[in-house]
């Protein structure tokens, strides 16, 4: 199954090579890219998955592997030391880790340009609205970016920090925690909610999604990164990288069924109708004010200060002790 | 006549862990004449494994000289075989290996003739049927005198045993020390027999050491004139009491000398 | 055919699976009379349902692929045991160094320097090679040093008696000694590598059991993850029962009386 799996890409990759030959003479031994993923597959990172099945990547004579990851640290210490080229990682993340550490890591294109930080409540709890959340009892796992923002959520909607009650738990038990009333609230990213709605479904409950971007924060997330010695030996591959992965983007959200099933093909494990509506439900996160004001994959300056900003003050750090634009490079964005 | 094996005021002691020294054997000297059957009798702890250690080579006296036929003993020889006290075989060898372990492990070949000597060896301790048993099947007086074909498959000149018969049951030690004697009368060897029983001692030996107990020395080295062969006769002889007692009442005015300790642990 | 017989060879193996079936109709109705979510505790039915999903060459190849960690990390945690066990026995100046050593860096929780080992060595298999190994090789360090040293002193005195090298006192004395020991420990061992690839595939893995069980958490789907597990135990019984085996089968006589 397997086997077939490759020849078809195989058979998919020779026949697209042979209509580029007639083209522009490309090299026959495609470019090999390393990619690291900053989770596990899901629907939430399809525009992968969708390049390759639709050779957006090797109509760049491009030849991707890909890595799973165990958070967004995990992705960008893999890709500092080299062991990947090219992956994905939350922006604030990658900013403490440029502030910390000044890792060899740039980001290169914006994927998501809203944060995915949400609160989940059952439909019947009572809350709705981010304010709501005073003297309920918070459910977070312990290692999630979101924590570093709740603080400041939190004083952005006027909710005194005492008045909630943070229990810190494995990502696995957060959403049985909420269905079985240990907690009132938890923390996940919207990238979830599909998940999370399944399973209150087959527990005969409603989830209600509070977005953070609603409630008074606005800032990038996952961004594409790269090794920057990966950037400056081989910028005409990472160049042909961003092309095909936008058009995989735009490619994703026009065709969330077919790239649902995608994502299960290269990844069994994965639901294509579960991966679908993902997609779906995401789509605010690449497709929103920002991203249209500044175009897909652009890093507006002001915006990204901000992201500083917010990052810095909840870390309590100095805002001007580093540059945001450090962890940026636009040489490669499409159209500059 | 030149003695085969002479100890010349040999003292040893060990040096603990925190570098302390302990005494465990102080001016012993006696000789032994070829094919001589001697006993060592003497309470636990009173320098007898030492003794056989030093004979055997596998230590060096801190004082005085170990002698065989008049060269001193430098290094384990080829020459020695040893019978521990419980058998010690190897379990997971059949009694025929077991019986040729040493010269595997010695010279990793075994040739034919090896095997035929093996065959004699077990056929002369009895186990002829139990030739292909691994030691676990077997009792354990069977299991000592796989050790004993063990000692002698290199056909040593001298015979160590310690204690050998220390762990079997009352009767089949009295039996394993008439084989013994047998074996020895069959192939003389000279023999350094370390025991616990008096009766024992008297019984098999030529000469008896009697040791004194800790720092250790000889406390008396008595000639056992009874005729050959010995047999459960012999131990009711009137010459026979008269020895054993000599012996008992020279353990107890040491042991008066001392503490009533170790008596007791004697007449047991 | 005698009562012990019985026990021997045709009840006792049935045992543990009598029990286990007779538990499952118990678990069964639990689940359902008390609406048991299936977050919490999913029904065998439900676990049986979540097998028969995934196609059984997906399982072969999560289960051959945790099974392939777990074995060569397992056989390079005997190589690498058994010499260095030989050579503290052979050295008490090197035992008393080393020991202290073996434990701090067995007492270094492995699931904490994990993420460390797959930055340091890549996100390929030999990570988790390392962690395997590292699991496993304390066990066996200690079985094989202990059976080596318990040797009776007679024995090694018999053989420097016979000046024999000290590679024929290892090898044909402390080391088969040491069998008994050894199977223990690798007893241990084999379990415990299971555990150190499943470890590996939580912090890096793209296939495995555990990698399959931590997909199945984070995707809610609990009765798949439960039988992921129940898969990962069935391996660990069946390694665990092959050391027997090839116990039973080249070393019988190192098996207590009433094992053979």
């Amino acid at each position: 199954m397997k086997l077939i799996k490759q020849w078809q890409s195989r058979i998919c990759r020779g026949l697209m090579l042979a209509a580029l030959a007639s083209i522009s003479p490309l090299s026959l031994a495609a470019d090999k890219v390393t990619f690291q993923l900053d989770w596990l597959p899901g629907g939430d990172k399809a525009p992968l998955y969708v390049g390759i099945e639709q050779g957006f990547f090797a109509a760049e004579n491009l030849d991707v592997k890909i890595s799973h990851g165990r958070g967004s640290t995990d992705a960008i210490s893999k890709i500092a030391t080299g062991t990947a080229d090219v992956g994905l990682s939350d922006l604030v993340a990658l900013l403490l880790a440029k502030a910390n550490n000044d890792v060899p890591v740039s980001a290169i294109y914006s994927v998501f340009s809203e944060a995915p930080h949400a609160f989940f409540v059952l439909s019947d709890s009572g809350i709705q609205q981010v304010k709501d959340v005073a003297g309920k009892k918070i459910a977070t796992s312990p290692f999630t970016s979101s924590n570093v923002f709740l603080p400041l959520l939190l004083s952005v909607n006027q909710v005194p920090e005492n008045k909630v009650r943070v229990i810190k738990t494995d990502p696995g038990a957060l959403n049985p925690m909420l269905l079985t009333g240990n907690a009132d609230v938890v923390i996940s990213w919207i990238t979830d909610t599909e998940k999370y709605r399944y399973q209150a479904k087959s527990a005969g409950k409603e989830l209600t999604v509070l977005p953070w971007y609603d409630a008074g924060l606005a800032f990038y997330s996952t961004a594409l990164i790269a090794n920057d010695r990966f950037l400056a030996k081989r910028p005409e591959v990472a160049k042909r990288f961003v092309r095909a992965y936008a058009k995989a983007i735009a490619y994703t959200w026009a065709h969330p069924q077919q790239s649902g099933e995608m994502v299960h093909k290269i990844v069994p494990e994965v639901d294509a109708s579960a991966a679908a509506d993902t997609i779906t439900s995401i789509k605010g996160l690449v497709y929103n004010d920002a991203s249209s004001a500044h175009g897909l994959g652009q890093f507006d300056p002001e915006r990204l200060a901000t992201t500083w900003q917010w990052t810095a003050k909840a870390q309590s750090l100095d805002p001007a002790s580093f540059d945001p634009e450090r962890a940026i490079n636009r040489q490669f964005l499409q159209g500059e | 006549m030149l003695p085969y094996v002479s100890f010349c005021a040999v003292g040893h002691s060990y040096t603990t862990d925190k570098g302390q020294l302990i005494p465990a054997l102080r001016d012993v000297s006696f000789s032994i004449n070829k094919h001589e059957f001697v006993a060592v009798v003497g309470p636990s702890g009173c320098g007898k494994s030492t003794l056989l250690r030093l004979l055997s080579g596998l230590m060096q006296p801190t004082k005085g000289q170990v002698r065989v036929f008049d060269h001193p003993v430098t290094q384990p020889r080829d020459d020695v075989g040893i019978v521990f006290q419980k058998p010690t075989l190897l379990p997971w060898l059949k009694v025929t290996d077991n019986v040729l372990f040493p010269l595997k492990h010695k010279f990793g070949r075994i040739t034919l003739a090896d095997r035929v000597r093996a065959a004699d060896l077990i056929e002369m301790i009895g186990l002829t049927k139990f030739a292909k048993h691994r030691p676990d099947q077997l009792s354990g007086g069977m299991q000592q005198r796989v050790g004993i074909a063990r000692a002698l498959l290199l056909d040593p000149d001298i015979l160590i045993m310690d204690e050998p018969f220390s762990a079997l049951d009352a009767l089949t030690r009295e039996m394993m020390g008439f084989e013994l004697l047998k074996i020895w009368n069959d192939a003389p060897k000279t023999v350094l027999f370390i025991t616990h029983s008096i009766s024992e001692a008297v019984l098999l030996a030529d000469k008896v050491l009697v040791m004194s107990e800790g720092p250790s020395t000889l406390a008396e080295s008595l000639d056992i004139d009874l005729p050959r062969p010995r047999s459960p006769q012999t131990m009711q002889l009137a010459a026979f009491s008269e020895y054993t007692n000599r012996i008992r009442k020279h353990i107890y005015r040491q042991s008066e000398a001392e503490s009533d300790a170790p008596l007791q642990a004697m007449l047991a | 055919m005698n009562a012990y017989l019985k026990m021997k060879y045709g009840v006792q193996p049935l045992l543990p699976a009598l029990c286990l079936l007779t538990l499952l109709p118990v678990w069964e109705v639990i689940c359902r009379v008390f609406e048991v979510p299936n977050f919490v505790l999913p029904a065998p039915s439900e676990i049986a349902q979540a097998f028969y999903d995934v196609e059984l060459m997906r399982w072969v190849e999560h289960a051959w692929a945790t099974l392939r960690v777990a074995l060569i990390g397992f056989a390079l945690s005997i190589v690498i045991s058994l010499p260095l066990a030989i050579i503290m026995v052979r050295s008490e100046f090197l035992r008393k160094t080393l020991y202290p050593l073996l434990v701090v860096v067995q007492s270094t929780p492995v699931v904490a320097i994990a993420p460390l080992l797959i930055v340091i060595l890549g996100s390929g298999e030999a990570p988790r090679l390392v962690i395997t190994c590292l699991i496993t090789f304390f066990p066996l360090v200690v079985a094989a040093t202990t059976g080596m040293l318990a040797t009776p002193p007679e024995l090694i005195e018999l053989s420097k008696s016979l000046r024999a090298p000290a590679v024929k006192e290892i090898w044909q004395i402390r080391l088969p000694y040491a069998i008994p020991h050894i199977f223990s420990g690798l007893k241990v061992a084999v379990t415990l590598a299971i555990i150190g690839a499943v470890i590996a595939e939580f912090v890096a893995a793209e296939k495995g059991l555990g990698y399959l069980v931590q997909f199945s958490t984070s995707y809610f789907k609990i009765p798949q993850a439960f039988a992921a597990l129940i898969v990962l135990s069935l391996m660990s019984l069946l390694l665990f029962k092959a050391v027997h085996w090839i116990q039973r089968f080249y070393f019988a006589w190192s098996l207590p009386k009433q094992d053979k």
